[in-house]
């Protein structure tokens, strides 16, 4: 009965917004509000993917949002500098790489906590973007590039949505059927039973933050493409905007749980919520302090599960 | 036998957990100005009964008696309030304080009472006072976690004599004590005694207790079964009283047929838990490694497992040598650890028992990168039905399931991965009597099918009726190598707990 509760918690939340948000303003349910709703979120979504696998193995990265910023800075220099759209967007995501490596590195094998690194590698990152646009926003883009985030296919799917329906299903498949995707949940469970099982828990550790990175280098490209410039302050907060959107989900912090459905209602509910507040005009800082709470709620209730379960165990 | 009036008694004490009987009709009395030892195997009751002396516990039935006055401790600090002090074998201390601050934790002198602020140079002043007065040379301004564990144990001694005005109680104070410092120990015992405090002394080592203890008390399996002046009793008839366990269970017989060598240790050490321990251990065969809590046992097999890997010395797998570093290289050499704690080593208590049965094995579930889910949930229900798992129910958090069918499910895992080598840390600790016949039924199955065995048990019974060949440990060493046939309980728990040395066969 729990568990039902918990898996259809997020989920009738959301529609119940919905139906609220659209009796109080029909404008909600347009064709072109939803399009914008689902361009808003996809940055955030699309990240989201990469922190519910480093989440469900019980790790964190709160560096995203910097990391975000110097990829896409560093993808729009080289477009600037003349290389084609698609090399722009491919230095972004390798970049986005190689700072996840990176991370996933120093917190597999420096064994500090993840919450510290990734604190570290905040301030580092968004240093890197500022130094090397000496603060400025990068900009001169080409033309074609604000395709990534402005095309829509058929008519109909924004390509943001689409790219967030292609890394969705990637990643729930990698979770849900694969290799590492069991061994994501077992180390998230618990880290020394995974390790006496024969799991090299490390290497594991190192490819979860590594796609976080690949995933947030796309986001990056998305990021830059939807605003025409590559300005070395974005993403700023979005590293606790994709955290929140795993953790209304239903991941928890403690490891061990999550799902890319989940998630995915997780930032949706979050976007809805802002959507929703500007259409019924209600003040922007409300609004965040309407999200907070539903942080602290979605937190509170995860946490009281796992206290059942554990007081069951005994 | 006249007793001195007590100033501590215990009266019928009587304690189960979850419907197991731990301590029944237990009498228990400490006295001022004398040492009581407190001795028993494993698992006897002996710390169930001093926790509910400190109030950790609270008895199902009789009394606890303060000069003839009956009392009830709620929680840790009654006992506490009646000048009953507690030293745990774990150290409780707060490394990062200093040492003043740890003795006097929880009572610190305040300068401003009112606004909690602490007279740091009292604190200091009256631990410089104590230390000195106990000959300790400690430096009261020292932080606690740079000090040597014979130190720090110096510490919790002064902290328990800063609470006690009645009673010390030592669990194991010697265990990570050099000799020369268990006899600094001995004289600070006598200087407590002479003060008129009583102390209830816990220890495995019964040659110290010839030269410690005033009165002793053997419990076994929850019942008191001696209680008398140390003089008036033998080492061998302690030993006696300790090993006369009753057999629970009737253990299934089996057909050992010896083949090659499969697992040989030689010389394995790490400094200060086990040394030069070497053993060879055939396939069809299940070797015993017995020992007291403490004796290096859990270490021994997780360092062959790579889980905490030894300093020196080598082992090998059918002939090949290799470097056991960690759990992964060994588990495709085909060993495998079902581990003493199964809550904190074993289990995914949060995932299901399929992933939980299938995860050292998860290779052989895949099609090219495709995890077959439905293979997944056939290969559960077969382990669950062989084993009897309880319920059986694949998809269920293992973590809702019994101690004897999370274990099962432990077993299972390493069935499923194909091991050639068990090694069993307390197979059965925890478990139901139905779980324990299962576990012992699958152990002679792999054994007969050319398995080899190696299970440490701290219960004589099971070790005996289970075991081919049984090693027995003590403080990091192999002392003995018995023959299960032939040996008695107390024959192992003399090696176990007596510092003599017997011959290798």
């Amino acid at each position: 009965m729990t568990d039902f509760i918990k898996r259809f918690l997020p989920f009738v939340s959301l529609i119940a917004l919905c139906v609220v948000i659209a009796a109080l303003e029909p404008k909600f349910l347009s064709g072109g509000n939803l399009a914008s709703v689902a361009r808003q979120t996809a940055v955030i979504t699309i990240m989201a993917m990469g922190m519910t696998m480093v989440m469900v193995a019980g790790g964190i990265d709160l560096s995203v949002g910097s990391m975000l910023a110097l990829a896409g800075v560093l993808g729009a220099k080289a477009m600037v500098g003349g290389s084609p759209v698609i090399v722009g967007i491919l230095i972004s995501v390798a970049a986005g790489t190689i700072l996840g490596l990176l991370n996933g590195v120093a917190v597999a094998t420096l064994r500090i906590p993840a919450f510290i690194v990734t604190l570290g590698a905040l301030g580092i990152y968004r240093g890197l973007a500022l130094l090397v646009t000496d603060g400025n926003a990068v900009v001169g883009l080409p033309q074609r590039f604000g395709l990534l985030s402005e095309a829509d296919l058929f008519g109909l799917l924004p390509a943001p949505l689409l790219i967030v329906i292609i890394t969705a299903l990637l990643t729930h498949f990698l979770l849900n059927s694969t290799l590492p995707g069991r061994y994501c949940y077992a180390i998230g469970s618990n880290q020394e039973a995974a390790r006496y099982a024969g799991i090299q828990v490390a290497r594991y550790q190192v490819l979860f933050y590594t796609l976080l990175g690949a995933l947030t280098g796309l986001a990056g490209a998305v990021e830059t493409s939807r605003l025409i410039t590559a300005p070395p302050n974005a993403g700023e907060g979005y590293e606790l905007r994709v955290i929140a959107a795993v953790v209304i989900g239903g991941g928890s912090l403690n490891g061990g749980q999550g799902t890319v459905t989940g998630t995915i209602i997780g930032s949706l509910i979050m976007g809805v919520l802002a959507n929703g507040a500007n259409l019924l005009r209600i003040n922007p800082f409300i609004q965040q302090i309407i999200i907070g709470s539903v942080i602290v709620l979605a937190v509170t209730f995860d946490e009281f599960q796992r206290r059942k379960l554990e007081s069951s165990q005994s | 036998m006249k007793l001195p009036v007590s100033s501590l008694e215990m009266r019928g004490i009587a304690k189960s957990f979850a419907g197991n009987v731990v301590l029944s009709d237990v009498n228990f009395a400490a006295s001022p100005g004398e040492v009581h030892a407190l001795v028993g195997e494993n698992g006897a009751g002996k710390s169930t009964l001093m926790k509910i002396l400190a109030g950790v516990h609270q008895p199902d039935g009789g009394e606890i008696l303060i000069d003839g006055r009956a009392v009830k401790f709620a929680r840790p600090a009654d006992a506490l309030a009646h000048g009953i002090a507690m030293i745990y074998q774990e150290l409780s201390l707060a490394p990062h304080l200093t040492v003043a601050e740890n003795i006097f934790l929880g009572r610190e002198p305040l300068a401003v009472p009112a606004l909690g602020i602490i007279n740091q140079r009292a604190l200091n002043e009256r631990a410089a006072k104590l230390l000195s007065e106990y000959g300790f040379r400690l430096d009261p301004r020292a932080r606690t976690g740079r000090l040597s564990a014979a130190d720090r144990q110096l510490v919790e001694i002064t902290r328990a004599v800063v609470e006690a005005r009645r009673v010390i109680v030592m669990d194991e104070p010697t265990s990570s004590l050099t000799s020369s410092e268990v006899l600094e120990l001995f004289r600070i015992i006598r200087d407590l005694k002479s003060r008129g405090l009583a102390i209830i002394y816990i220890s495995h080592r019964l040659e110290e207790l010839s030269e410690i203890a005033d009165r002793l008390t053997v419990l076994r399996d929850g019942r008191a079964v001696y209680s008398g002046c140390r003089g008036e009793i033998s080492t061998d008839q302690i030993i006696a009283h300790m090993a006369g366990r009753e057999l629970k269970e009737i253990f299934p017989p089996r057909r050992t047929q010896r083949g090659a060598v499969l697992l040989k240790v030689s010389d394995l050490t790490r400094d200060g838990v086990f040394e030069k321990v070497s053993f060879e251990a055939h396939a069809g065969e299940v070797v015993g490694i017995a020992g007291l809590a403490g004796a290096g046992r859990t270490e021994l097999v997780e360092a062959i497992f790579g889980a905490h890997p030894a300093e020196s010395g080598t082992i090998s797998l059918n002939g090949a040598t290799f470097n056991s570093v960690a759990p992964a290289s060994s588990v495709r050499r085909g060993l495998g650890l079902l581990t003493e704690d199964r809550k904190r080593t074993g289990l995914c208590l949060n995932l299901p028992v399929a992933t939980n049965i299938t995860l050292a094995n998860v290779r052989a579930l895949l099609r090219g990168a495709l995890l077959r889910r439905r293979v997944e949930t056939e290969v559960a229900q077969q382990f669950i039905a062989k084993l009897h798992i309880r319920p059986p129910v694949p998809d269920r958090p293992a973590g809702r399931l019994s101690g004897g069918n999370q274990q099962k499910t432990l077993l299972a895992r390493w069935l499923y991965a194909g091991s050639k080598v068990f090694l069993l840390d307390e197979p059965t600790r925890g478990v139901d009597v139905a779980a324990r016949s299962e576990i012992y039924r699958q152990i002679n199955e792999l054994a007969e099918a050319g398995a080899c065995i190696v299970m440490v048990s701290s219960d004589l019974p099971e070790i005996l009726g289970m075991a081919d060949r049984i090693l027995v440990m003590r403080r990091g060493r192999l002392v003995a190598e018995l023959d299960a046939r032939q040996t008695t309980q107390e024959e192992v728990l003399k090696y176990a707990a007596v510092e003599e040395e017997a011959p290798k066969q």
